[in-house]
């Protein structure tokens, strides 16, 4: 059975520059978490990006449930992007400023023009509890509520499709440091409970580690290590990894400088 | 401005404009005679029959102002209304679309902008003949090019928010993100253009009007004054009720959309409170003999912010020389007020309410403003939170360090940039580049030299708020490890303030943890770290998710 | 997205300034060949037009003599080839009410126009900035709220009723200077001087009221946002006194976007000056194009157009070419900073 996402090959530049990202290969199974590593600058963000189609590769191969996106005709695209979601890092602006959080859970099902009205209601309700809110807060603006109530309304959106793939862009990060744990957990449900596929783009070892099957390592838009989490932290093959390692654990590094 | 001013003058611009307005509806039922009737004998001056008397041909001056206003605003709305419209539907497409169809739109944009208003008015204005409708068109024809601009402007931000890209990522196509979040999100951005283009259409139209352009069948204010003009009004008495009021109506009138527009504009600002004169009943200033007792003490200090209760309360710690403090707390703990107040930077609506922040034993808290000064960069110093924006972007970052050293200390240009070179060395950056300005400099390199210019006067005691927020995850160990090294070699008292205990718990001596702008713990690193008190330490410790590996081996 | 932006090369620089002296052209082009399609497009006889205001009632024959004369029977195409060849000769026409070529007349006038406004645009900058300046540095107290009002309010006068109120009290009423004329025809040396100094006095004054208030709200703006900025902070902390924290740190900045702006305010300096030299009856520019409407002289009238355009190109090319010197940021590679952005 091919994965849930596959990537081959991906290149991206910004107008005409030095890539930011090339070549780049991994794969995500159902019901897995992947864990995209690297510092800033590193190109993690832009290929989650690409793969939600916010940004338009140079080459390279996508594949959704194994079909490839990257040249599909309109209609094959659509249906491939219903399958996937990204979810990005500031809660605080990636939801409408003033909407309530039922429409806003509902948006992706009136994009893809799913159900009826009442019907989307429904979905968007039970969207809402799966992520462990009260359903009161259908009614609340995205503006009453704080940031980690916020993040769980970003992934109640995600799941109201159903999708078989998320892409989390470092969704912890603008968090208080004692709801990220809450939130890893909530990734690690979704994942073992509905077999969701899950790339969870991150800085932090300490939460790759926590959660992540396995672990892909960028440095410079290159993949420069991938792996299972436990062998690749034992024994990290290249000096960036190690850096990471020594930095995550605040001793001084030996690795690269 | 603060709300209450820019509200007001919002008040006063909707006031104004609506006497305008009704009088200008009113017009036949308020002006005691018909305009063009020739009521008196010509140039009469004021006196009961006609109160601003009569012009060159026997008009009542009083009614043809009345009547002008309806010429002066129904050309300014109409005008400024088709130019909006134009504009806003020209700015959004070429915002959204980009690529070729923003070029072309914009180029046509910019050369609209770039000729000069009124001779382009004037020439097309003189071709297309009299009359209010292409009077309306001519002006409407100038302005859309504005109105372009800005909204353009506008969508391309709104265009890379996350909420709009999210939408993208979501598949929905450009129509549902243009007519469900983008116009809904532009709409209120497009009604000030419309008021200041009001403004200066009415301003255009009264210029077109004075020049003789205007349409002699409908007089508005601008051919009234035009009239006044070409009758040398102004060399005699005159000008007291023929030039005066005419114009003083369209100061008026301009100035109720001026109003309006600058307090839409203001609004979109932060606000900004001001402190009222303070009001403290603080301890009389103390001064303790130097070298006694800790660098740094903050005995039960409260903060309080222009109508709200107080931030921080009862909050103390004490730092020695060559001893690391951290300060951890989450979002709204009301550390970064501590930190504020302890280098006397609090902002305008912030207070010392209680206690009291004693730098080597004087207590900066009740100095005066100028003393407070002398002290900051000398004796304290801070390492504000935005590493990568603190440094001025127009100065050479060696002059912004020998800056440090001279408005404190007596010496001259050479010495002080003899320093700058030293200081740089110190933090590792090589002192030749030194001439370089902020935006040749990674993040990492820029706090490198904010440490510095910390550093510039030998301080007692050094406060980072949030030193390694914002910097790549290798860089902010470079960072930490730099901080550690320096209090050690130089033993400066150093307070870091930070949301992230991992960050600070293998270099700190002792640890304070606040929640809700008050002290939940404080004690030695060990104690706090292994056997916390406070159930929120406990919290925090064990959230925390810390990368466990065996230690490689060497 | 900010971290994936790297800074611009070099090359960008070039075809940036490519791209700029391509827009500039642009502009001179579009004036021009708008001044050629008007007579065209404008309801009536282009001969009404290229004649002047009295040609109405002229014999047919004669009409037709003239209409050879411009060319207007031959296609329009080569008729634009023609206008094209006459502009780069210098020949914008016949002023009919001069009755002398355009460019003569101009040309004449240009000097006094460039004189006034020049005076006038560094005095409103000067007024402009520093009042501005101080307004931001007291934002949000009482004097930064009457500041503003007040500049809103004189904002809201057209610049030619100031000129004629000016000329009512300070000419006609106290008799300090005189209202009308840009110097005595005879005089020589320094009298001569003085009295056009003397003349130069109420126009420029009023142009100067007219127009500073632009200046003001660019600087007050942009001094606001500028002193919001971390660095502002960091100047603070480190104990540099309020005086240049206000100067060298936030106003330096803040003139970045100031001149970035700076078109759009030269703008309406130059429309201050058609109407503000009408009500003076000044020697310049304004003047001109008054006179050419009234007296319907379309040649005369696009000649002043177009020569304002070019004056207008003028002075942006020089913002241009000064802008790198106030901000390091472009000077070794780079583009110049949107308005507004003074932080990257």
């Amino acid at each position: 059975m091919s994965p849930v996402l596959a990537v081959e090959g991906l290149t991206v530049s910004f107008r005409g520059k030095i890539p930011a990202v090339s070549d780049v290969d991994l794969t995500v199974g159902g019901g897995e978490i992947v864990g995209l590593i690297g510092g800033s600058g590193a190109g993690k963000s832009t290929v989650a990006r690409a793969v939600a189609g916010l940004v338009r590769p140079d080459h390279g191969s996508i594949r959704i449930a194994g079909s490839e996106l990257l040249g599909a005709r309109r209609a094959e695209v659509r249906r491939l992007r219903r399958m996937l979601h990204l979810v990005f890092r500031d809660p605080y602006a990636s939801l409408p400023p003033t909407a309530r959080v039922a429409d806003i859970v509902a948006e992706p099902l009136a994009i893809h023009r799913v159900g009826n009205r009442g019907e989307r209601a429904d979905r968007a309700a039970e969207a809402v509890e799966a992520v462990g809110l009260p359903t009161a807060l259908l009614r609340s603006f995205s503006h009453q509520l704080s940031g980690g109530e916020r993040q769980r309304v970003a992934f109640a959106r995600a799941l109201v499709t159903r999708p078989r793939l998320i892409l989390a862009d470092e969704p912890t990060q603008m968090l208080d440091a004692s709801l990220r744990r809450d939130m890893v957990d909530l990734i690690d449900e979704l994942a073992n409970d509905r077999r969701i596929a899950i790339l969870h783009v991150t800085h932090d070892l300490g939460l790759a580690q926590h959660s992540c099957a396995r672990l892909v390592v960028m440095c410079r838009g290159h993949v420069v290590e991938s792996g299972p989490t436990a062998e690749l932290l034992a024994a990290p093959r290249h000096g960036y990894t190690a850096a990471l390692i020594a930095a995550a654990q605040h001793r001084p590094s030996k690795g690269l400088s | 401005m603060n709300r209450g001013l820019s509200r007001g003058l919002a008040i006063g611009g909707v006031v104004l404009l609506a006497i305008l307005l009704l009088v200008a509806l009113a017009a036949p039922l308020l002006a005691p005679y018909d305009p063009d009737e020739r009521s008196g004998r010509p140039f009469a001056r004021p006196s009961a029959e006609h109160l601003l008397g009569t012009n060159d041909v026997g008009h009542d001056l009083l009614s043809e102002l009345i009547h002008g206003g309806r010429v002066s605003l129904l050309v300014g709305v109409v005008a400024a209304l088709v130019a909006t419209l134009i504009g806003a539907a020209v700015g959004v497409a070429a915002g959204y679309a980009r690529g070729w169809v923003d070029t072309v739109l914009m180029r046509a944009v910019d050369v609209v902008l770039s000729l000069p208003t009124l001779p382009l008015t004037i020439v097309i204005g003189v071709f297309a003949g009299p009359g209010l409708g292409t009077q309306i068109l001519v002006i409407a024809t100038v302005m859309w090019a504005g109105v372009a601009r800005e909204l353009r402007a506008q969508v391309l931000s709104l265009r890379e928010r996350d909420h709009i890209q999210a939408l993208r990522a979501m598949g929905a196509s450009p129509v549902h993100v243009v007519s469900h979040h983008l116009l809904p999100a532009v709409t209120p951005l497009v009604v000030p253009q419309f008021v200041l283009a009001t403004k200066t259409a009415i301003l255009l139209e009264a210029s077109l009007a004075f020049l003789g352009l205007g349409d002699i069948t409908a007089k508005s204010w601008g051919t009234m004054l035009s009239l006044a003009h070409s009758r040398s009004a102004f060399l005699t008495d005159a000008w007291l009720w023929w030039v005066l009021p005419p114009g003083l109506a369209i100061a008026l009138t301009v100035l109720a959309f001026a109003l309006l527009g600058f307090a839409f504009e203001e609004r979109a600002r932060p606000s900004l409170r001001v402190r009222s004169r303070p009001a403290r009943s603080g301890p009389a200033p103390r001064r303790v003999a130097r070298g006694d007792g800790p660098a740094l003490v903050i005995e039960n200090l409260a903060v309080t912010y222009t109508g709200d209760a107080a931030a921080v309360a009862d909050v103390a710690l004490t730092v020695s020389a060559g001893e690391l403090v951290g300060l951890v707390g989450e979002s709204g703990s009301g550390k970064s007020t501590v930190a504020a107040a302890a280098a006397g930077l609090l902002p305008l609506a912030g207070e010392i309410t209680a206690g009291a922040v004693l730098v080597e034993g004087r207590d900066i808290a009740t100095l005066p403003a100028d003393e407070l000064r002398r002290m900051r960069g000398n004796r304290i110093a801070l390492i504000p939170q935005e590493a990568m924006s603190a440094l001025n972007p127009v100065h050479p970052v060696a002059e912004q360090l020998a800056e440090a050293v001279l408005v404190h200390r007596r010496v001259g240009k050479q010495a002080a940039r003899r320093r700058a070179a030293e200081l740089l060395t110190l933090v590792g950056i090589d002192p030749g580049r030194g001439r370089d300005y902020p935006h040749q400099f990674s993040g990492g390199m820029r706090q490198r030299v904010v440490i510095a210019m910390a550093l510039a006067n030998d301080p007692a005691v050094v406060i980072a708020d949030e030193p390694t927020t914002g910097l790549d995850v290798l860089v902010q160990e470079e960072v930490l490890a730099l901080l550690d090294t320096l209090r050690r070699t130089i033993g400066i008292a150093l307070l870091v303030v930070t949301h992230d205990l991992p960050v600070i718990e293998t270099v700190a001596d002792r640890i304070v943890v606040m929640k809700d702008g008050r002290v939940v713990e404080a004690g030695p690193a060990a104690q706090v770290l292994t056997a916390p008190e406070h159930p929120y330490t406990r919290l925090l410790l064990g959230s925390a998710l810390r990368l466990q590996v065996p230690e490689p081996a060497p | 997205m900010g971290a994936e932006r790297s800074a611009p090369h070099g090359g960008d620089t070039l075809r940036h300034g490519g791209a700029k002296v391509g827009q500039y052209g642009v502009v001179v082009w579009a004036a021009a060949t708008l001044n050629f399609a008007l007579p065209h497009m404008a309801p009536g006889d282009p001969v009404q037009y290229l004649y002047g205001g009295d040609s109405l009632g002229l014999a047919p024959e004669l009409v037709a003599q003239v209409r050879a004369g411009y060319g207007l029977d031959r296609p329009l195409a080569e008729q634009y080839g023609a206008f094209w060849t006459g502009l780069f000769t210098g020949d914008l026409g016949r002023s009919v009410q001069y009755n002398r070529p355009v460019v003569d007349v101009l040309l004449e006038y240009l000097p006094w126009t460039v004189v006034l406004v020049g005076v006038s645009t560094v005095l409103a900058l000067l007024l402009g900035v520093a009042l501005g300046a101080w307004a931001a540095w007291h934002r949000g107290k009482r004097r930064d709220a009457v500041a503003v009002a007040a500049v809103l309010t004189l904002d809201s006068m057209p610049g030619f009723w100031i000129g004629m109120i000016l000329i009512a009290v300070f000419a006609v009423g106290l008799g300090w200077f005189p209202s009308y004329g840009g110097a005595a025809i005879d005089g020589t040396g320094a009298a001569w001087l003085a009295d056009a100094l003397s003349r130069m006095v109420l126009p420029g004054l009023t142009l100067t009221l007219a127009t500073f208030g632009g200046f003001f709200l660019l600087t007050r703006a942009a001094m606001v946002t500028v002193l919001d900025e971390p660095f502002i902070r960091l100047a603070r902390a480190k104990g540099v006194r309020d005086r240049s924290v206000a100067l060298h740190h936030a106003l330096r900045t803040a003139l970045l976007p100031v001149s970035t702006n700076l078109t759009l305010v030269l703008g309406s300096l130059l429309s201050g000056a058609v109407v503000v030299e009408s009500v003076f009856a000044y020697p310049g520019l304004g003047r001109l194009i008054f006179e050419a409407v009234s007296a319907r002289d379309y040649p005369l009238l696009q000649g002043a157009f177009l020569l304002v355009t070019l004056g207008v190109v003028a002075a942006n090319v020089l913002a241009d070419l000064l802008y790198p010197l106030l901000d390091p940021r472009v000077r070794r590679g780079g583009a110049r900073s949107a308005p507004g952005e003074v932080t990257v």
